[in-house]
């Protein structure tokens, strides 16, 4: 199915996944936050859970399949749906999804074992790192790996670096590290491959908390040193 | 209580998994055979979607700290007090104190003990599995041990639906059936001799394989574009092909996102048959029609 900028494929028989492009960056981040956001308004009967990523909104569903991607097709295109020239009343905060976003401040002691090695890699002092690490605000993309894993971007440019070419069999839970354009928590410990610079004390994920997840898509992270 | 005298080598409490949460990253989880697990939960006179002991790799021995109901699917034997247990009609009335000593079958990956009242562990996020690359859920986040007291929960008042007879569980891992799958949201990437390769190869289930994933042997399926693409949501079943061509089959404490190109969905009814494989098995897959 194409038509309107938008594709929409299957993901398995109970799942659709609308395709926006092919890119990770922010403009088309705020299309699948803005999607995201119209989908869960809709009150679509059957739907189970939306799952925005970088470039695509995946909806899980029980039931009719073909009336749920019916449903879809109208919502990548509000203006038809909504009457001529009808503009969405501010889709991102659409009832029902209850997703105000939220600025998340995150301490950071920034002691990692790889501090030293990106700071050599990048030609920047460990303290330039921490720096241009702790001095801008990242966007949520997206949550997945495991639960509470936000991956959050974008980088300083210049703290750009490739995955580490053997992954740790174990990060701790706690880790602050980057990998590509891309910075996150690890919420619990699990192998990895990226560079820890840092940690927090901050649960990314508790089971017993409500939310479990700190993090959701389309929220924003700044990190604190602290001594 | 159900004392885990002598621990088989990997088994875990599951029920039937989250039935949401992939948004923060929380996989479905749960039974790798949900259907085998609800037969035998229904057995014993509970809700198919109780907690129960999934089971793998070896033998163990169970206790029962009390007089209960239960029964053991998808084993190759099991004995009760020493005595070979009557496999026919597998729900068994358990004195205090009994002995449950289970063997699995050479057919089957996992088999499921089920208890009248379900395994009472406490429920995260609305389920009592365990999810072990997180450490929580089941009993204590982990695999059991031995020593290990496992709480049982109150029966249900009446007992549900009348007893389902052991040939009517369907055999997951008899069957030489091709596992059908649907197009994956990124089949377009594949051109033709690639998805002939999906579709008319035998591959084995590779040794390194587990609830996260099966890693499938046999020939390289490559894409015909740029293979990785912006993290997507994935989900047990999807077929992902890595940049070396290998196909990996997720399953239940998969993933919720990946980069890697999707070809192909293994329909959620054959899923449990595939999870049933044991490493070395041959498989081959089909498109559903």
């Amino acid at each position: 199915m194409s038509g309107f900028g938008a594709t929409i494929v299957p993901l398995g028989e109970q799942a659709w996944t609308v395709v926006l492009g092919e890119t990770v960056d922010r403009l088309l981040h705020q299309r699948v936050t803005a999607l995201a956001g119209r989908i869960a308004g809709a009150k679509i009967p059957g739907l189970v859970e939306i799952v925005p990523a970088y470039a695509t909104v995946t909806v899980f569903f029980e039931g009719d399949a073909e009336e749920i991607r019916r449903r879809l097709v109208a919502l990548c295109h509000p203006e038809r749906s909504e009457g001529a020239g009808g503009r969405h009343p501010d889709p991102e905060r659409s009832e029902g999804e209850g997703a105000e976003p939220q600025l998340h401040t995150i301490p950071v002691r920034y002691t990692g074992p790889d501090l030293a090695f990106v700071a050599t890699e990048t030609g920047l002092t460990p303290e330039q790192v921490v720096e241009r690490h702790s001095g801008r605000e990242y966007l949520v993309y997206l949550l997945g790996f495991v639960p509470g894993f936000g991956y959050l971007g974008d980088l300083d440019p210049s703290l750009v670096l490739p995955r580490r070419a053997t992954p740790r069999t174990r990060v701790p839970a706690g880790s602050v590290a980057i990998a590509g354009a891309q910075t996150a928590v690890y919420p619990l410990a699990t192998p990895g491959g990226w560079h820890l610079i840092g940690a927090t004390t901050m649960a990314m994920f508790d089971p017993a908390r409500e939310p479990p997840a700190l993090l959701r898509a389309g929220d924003r992270v700044r990190f604190e040193p602290m001594p | 209580m159900i004392l885990v005298e002598k621990a088989p080598p990997f088994a875990t409490v599951q029920d039937m998994g989250w039935l949401t949460g992939r948004a923060i990253g929380l996989p479905q989880g749960g039974a790798m055979d949900p259907l085998l697990l609800g037969r035998a939960n229904t057995l014993v006179g509970n809700l198919p979607g109780a907690a129960g002991i999934e089971w793998a790799l070896g033998p163990g021995v169970l206790r029962a700290g009390f007089a209960c109901e239960l029964t053991v699917l998808g084993a190759g034997q099991v004995l009760l007090n020493d005595e070979p247990a009557d496999m026919a009609h597998p729900v068994w009335s358990l004195e205090p104190g009994a002995r449950v000593a289970i063997t699995p079958d050479p057919e089957h990956r996992f088999l499921y003990v089920a208890v009248r009242g379900g395994i009472a562990v406490p429920e995260i996020m609305g389920s009592r599995s365990t999810y072990l690359p997180g450490g929580f859920g089941g009993f204590e986040g982990r695999r059991l041990k031995a020593g290990d007291l496992l709480p049982v929960g109150p029966a249900l008042h009446t007992r549900l639906g009348g007893l389902v007879h052991p040939r009517a569980v369907p055999d997951a891992g008899a069957a030489e059936m091709p596992i059908r799958v649907t197009r994956g949201p990124q089949w377009d990437r594949f051109d033709e001799p690639a998805r002939r390769v999906l579709l008319e190869s035998r591959f084995r289930i590779s040794a390194s394989s587990d609830r996260m994933g099966f890693r499938l042997e046999g020939p390289a399926i490559v894409p015909s574009r740029t293979a990785t693409l912006p993290s997507e949501a994935a989900c047990p079943g999807a077929i992902q092909i890595p940049d070396g061509g290998v196909p990996i089959v997720l399953m239940p404490d998969g993933p919720t996102v990946g980069g890697y190109p999707k070809i192909a969905v293994v329909l959620r009814a054959d899923l449990r048959c595939l999870a049933q494989y044991l490493p070395g098995r041959e498989v081959r897959f089909r498109e559903a029609g």
